[in-house]
């Protein structure tokens, strides 16, 4: 079976001299950038820092997408979507406050489409989740309309958040409040049974109504300040893109998938998902160039004569981060060990028992979340537009490939290569030419080493 | 007892009857698609006047002789290319700048080479240059198939964008290059519609004939064996690589063809008419059409001509989002195509 779609060398292309002249290249351009760094130390820190900046974006598109990719083997086209929908929908939420309503976004559709999709996703989740642990106990049918009723209050709650962007903070305190409240009272609840046993307090009466203090003072704090609005749209724009790809997976690519004779007919069907999609944003949003808010308005650190914004920092600590997360998530977790299994064979792995479906919907979520994430990231550095979707998406293949496809050290090893050999490669030439630059570097990697920097095992 | 083709078969053998090419094996579904396609465009025909079906025939004309050529990759051959629209560009770029013509030079902020050569002898030029630049490409991109062939053509299609944009010595960049002459035969210049529109007519018969030689000939078949299965067909003692490589250079140099045909009637081409996204609709309207079926590909520019027509009924709809509502239905209809008719409209292969 082709899951690397590379087939052998041309006879006439299969000459000694091609690992020569692809050693030879690598020499060439090490040499190059050596000679630069010569030539002015400080102006190449400058340029390895914004390669490094740049790269921790294409580290995080490569990762979701090595996660996804690893998992059903097939180019997700949506992850451009996704991407796009993540900036998007930051643009959306702050435009009114920080952008002082000079875009005047305010539409019934949005919050419908996006409503209606989280209350299916919150359906599903609880249909998934909460049903088999409960259906011994309760009445069927009392169940069922439980869920019907969380589903659909948690999707009119969605709509009216994204009806009223102005006052996130104020709508979204209630959640990260009672969520506060039970992560801060499972952590109290679990150190006390485990530091002193059922002996002494009880330890519900401490943890109950310490989770509630701190709930209500995370809530009423966040719910004073407006300076969060920010940080909240990137999370919840994060997680209406994750939801819409969940969507897509449980009610469009399983059916597809379960018919599908090969990879390109997927590969076809999720072009489709991109092009609707990209048209919707440019058709809400205009297709111009729109600037996001500042974040993290700091003064850049001077080092030597190159400025670090704190900006690029925190993102590429966020790539660094998400890497980590991903890690721990795929090699400590049941979880991990069932994506592994599904990746490594579907059929086997739903024959011991692995509940697929469920496991691939999460992986979808996880892959689109990191896509918004990036999009968020380079959307912040530069201006947003509804096509850069497609080119995020490709600059995450490019990525992969370079790292090696499947492999997720080698996203972020990738990532950060193709970042640094862009913003190095475009020293001399101008800065336009960076997107043919990582394309022939593609193409020079798939021809002499496709397997990639760190092939997977 | 005798078995009878399933549905309204007086009505399909109505259609044999009529064109003589229809077969009675065709579906009902093949036969109502064209019929509503072809209902479709005479209907706006009829209602907008012979200036519209003009116009709008010379630009489904050219997108037909993209289609056909891309189809002749994707359809018949299993590549999956999403970089046509580079050689398409390549043609433009090529014909744009040998007729240049020294009239408008003061208008031209960087100096460009005066060729003024005519559009005929230019046109063969826009063929060979998609062409070379196909062989060098096609040598490279060889080796993969599959998603990776997917992933590599993006790649052309951005980097011939970009040099497109950026190599301003050549292309004036963004500004894009003004008047280009129309064809000429002697003092005959065809600077009317109709004949241009005739003109292109024939270009893409004579596409089509070609694809159909091609199609029909062993060089053809060895191509739909390629296409199910390469492994086999190069265990007879086929070299896969060079027809692969020799469909794929025919492909480009009709691709600029249609590039050198576009510039020409256009009079004015800039980067933004080469872009990924044009590639990517190029791509759905020869799936919507059909793959591996000519007629199919020609049904899908009409089709998605007319989607854009079609488009001006939709209420609340501002007109300068026609091109994105359509890119709406058309993505809709891809995701519709692969789940219930991966052959498209009237194919042969499902993909």
């Amino acid at each position: 079976m082709y899951r690397d779609g590379i087939g052998r060398l041309p006879a006439f292309l299969k000459v000694p001299g091609t690992r020569l002249l692809a050693g030879v290249l690598t020499v060439v351009f090490a040499a190059y950038i050596l000679w630069k760094i010569g030539q002015s130390p400080d102006q190449a820190l400058q340029f390895a820092f914004n390669g490094l900046a740049v790269g921790a974006v294409y580290a995080l598109l490569a990762m979701g997408f090595t996660i996804v990719y690893s998992t059903v083997w097939f180019f997700d086209l949506y992850y451009g979507a996704a991407a796009a929908l993540g900036a998007y929908g930051v643009f959306y939420l702050s435009s009114q406050e920080t952008l002082q309503g000079r875009y005047e976004v305010d539409n019934l559709y949005i919050s419908i489409v996006f409503g209606a999709v989280t209350g299916g996703v919150v359906a599903w989740a609880l249909r998934e989740g909460l049903s088999p642990r409960l259906r011994r106990r309760l009445n069927f049918k009392a169940l069922r309309v439980v869920e019907g009723v969380l589903a659909a209050s948690a999707g009119i709650y969605t709509g009216f958040l994204l009806a009223y962007p102005d006052n996130l903070n104020l709508m979204l305190s209630p959640v990260i409040g009672v969520l506060i409240a039970i992560v801060v009272g499972w952590l109290l609840y679990e150190g006390f049974w485990r530091i002193m046993g059922r002996a002494g307090v009880r330890p519900f009466t401490l943890a109950a109504p310490g989770g509630a203090v701190l709930g209500v003072y995370c809530g009423s704090l966040v719910a004073s300040t407006t300076e969060f609005n920010l940080y909240l749209s990137w999370g919840v724009s994060c997680l209406m893109a994750g939801a819409v790809g969940l969507a897509l997976y449980r009610g469009l690519y399983m059916y597809m998938r379960q018919r599908a004779r090969s990879p390109l007919i997927m590969l076809v069907a999720s072009l489709g998902v991109l092009l609707a999609i990209t048209a919707l944003t440019t058709i809400v949003f205009q297709p111009t160039p729109k600037p996001l808010p500042e974040a993290f308005a700091s003064e850049p650190w001077i080092v030597g004569k190159a400025h670090l914004k704190g900006f690029n920092i925190f993102a590429i600590g966020v790539a660094l981060l998400g890497f980590v997360g991903l890690l721990a998530l795929l090699k400590k977790t049941s979880f991990g060990k069932a994506v592994r299994a599904i990746g490594d064979d579907e059929e086997v792995s739903k024959v011991v028992g692995i509940n697929t479906t469920t496991v691939i919907a999460v992986v979808f979520f996880i892959g689109a979340v990191f896509a918004a994430l990036a999009s968020i990231l380079s959307g912040h550095d530069t201006a947003i537009q509804p096509r850069m979707g497609l080119l995020l998406l490709l600059k995450g293949w490019i990525a992969s490939v370079i790292g090696g496809i499947g492999n997720l050290y080698g996203a972020l090893v990738g990532g950060f290569a193709l970042g640094l050999v862009e913003q190095f490669g475009i020293w001399d030439l101008a800065g336009e030419w960076k997107d043919p630059i990582s394309f022939i570097l593609l193409i020079l990697f798939l021809a002499f080493w496709p397997k990639g920097l760190l092939a997977r095992r | 007892m005798a078995t009878y083709p399933r549905g309204n078969s007086r009505l399909r053998a109505l259609a044999a009857r009529l064109s003589g090419s229809w077969r009675m094996s065709r579906s009902n579904f093949e036969l109502w698609a064209n019929l509503l396609v072809i209902v479709a465009a005479a209907g706006f025909m009829l209602w907008r006047g012979p200036g519209f079906a003009i116009s709008v025939g010379t630009f489904v004309a050219i997108w037909a002789i993209l289609a056909v050529s891309l189809n002749l990759l994707v359809g018949y051959t299993g590549l999956l290319s999403v970089g046509h629209v580079g050689f398409f560009g390549i043609g433009a770029y090529t014909m744009a700048i040998l007729t240049s013509n020294p009239a408008y030079e003061q208008l031209r902020t960087e100096a460009l080479p005066i060729f003024a050569w005519p559009f005929f002898a230019v046109l063969p030029i826009c063929m060979a240059v998609a062409g070379l630049v196909a062989i060098a490409i096609g040598v490279v991109f060889n080796r993969f198939r599959d998603d990776i062939f997917v992933l590599v053509s993006f790649g052309f299609a951005v980097i011939a964008f970009n040099v497109f944009l950026n190599w301003e010595g050549l292309t004036r960049g963004a500004f894009g290059i003004h008047q280009i002459a129309r064809p000429a035969i002697g003092p005959w210049v065809f600077d009317g519609e109709v004949e241009f529109l005739l003109l292109v007519v024939f270009f893409l018969g004579l596409v089509v004939l070609a694809c159909w030689f091609i199609v029909t000939s062993s060089f053809g078949r060895v191509l739909a064996a390629i296409r199910e299965d390469e492994e086999a067909i190069a265990v007879f003692g086929y070299r896969v690589v060079h027809y692969k490589l020799a469909v794929w250079v025919i492909s480009a140099m009709m691709a600029g063809l249609a590039g050198g045909l576009f510039a020409s009637y256009t009079t004015f081409i800039d980067p933004n008419s080469f872009i990924l996204l044009e590639s990517i609709l190029l791509v759905s309207i020869v799936i919507l059409g059909g793959l591996s079926s000519i007629w199919g590909s020609i049904l899908g520019a009409m089709a998605f001509v007319l989607l854009e027509e079609g488009m001006r009924f939709v209420p609340f709809l501002p007109t300068e989002f026609i091109g994105q509502a359509r890119q709406v239905v058309l993505g809709l209809l891809l995701v519709a195509l692969m789940l219930f008719r991966p052959q498209g409209l009237v194919g042969r292969y499902k993909l």
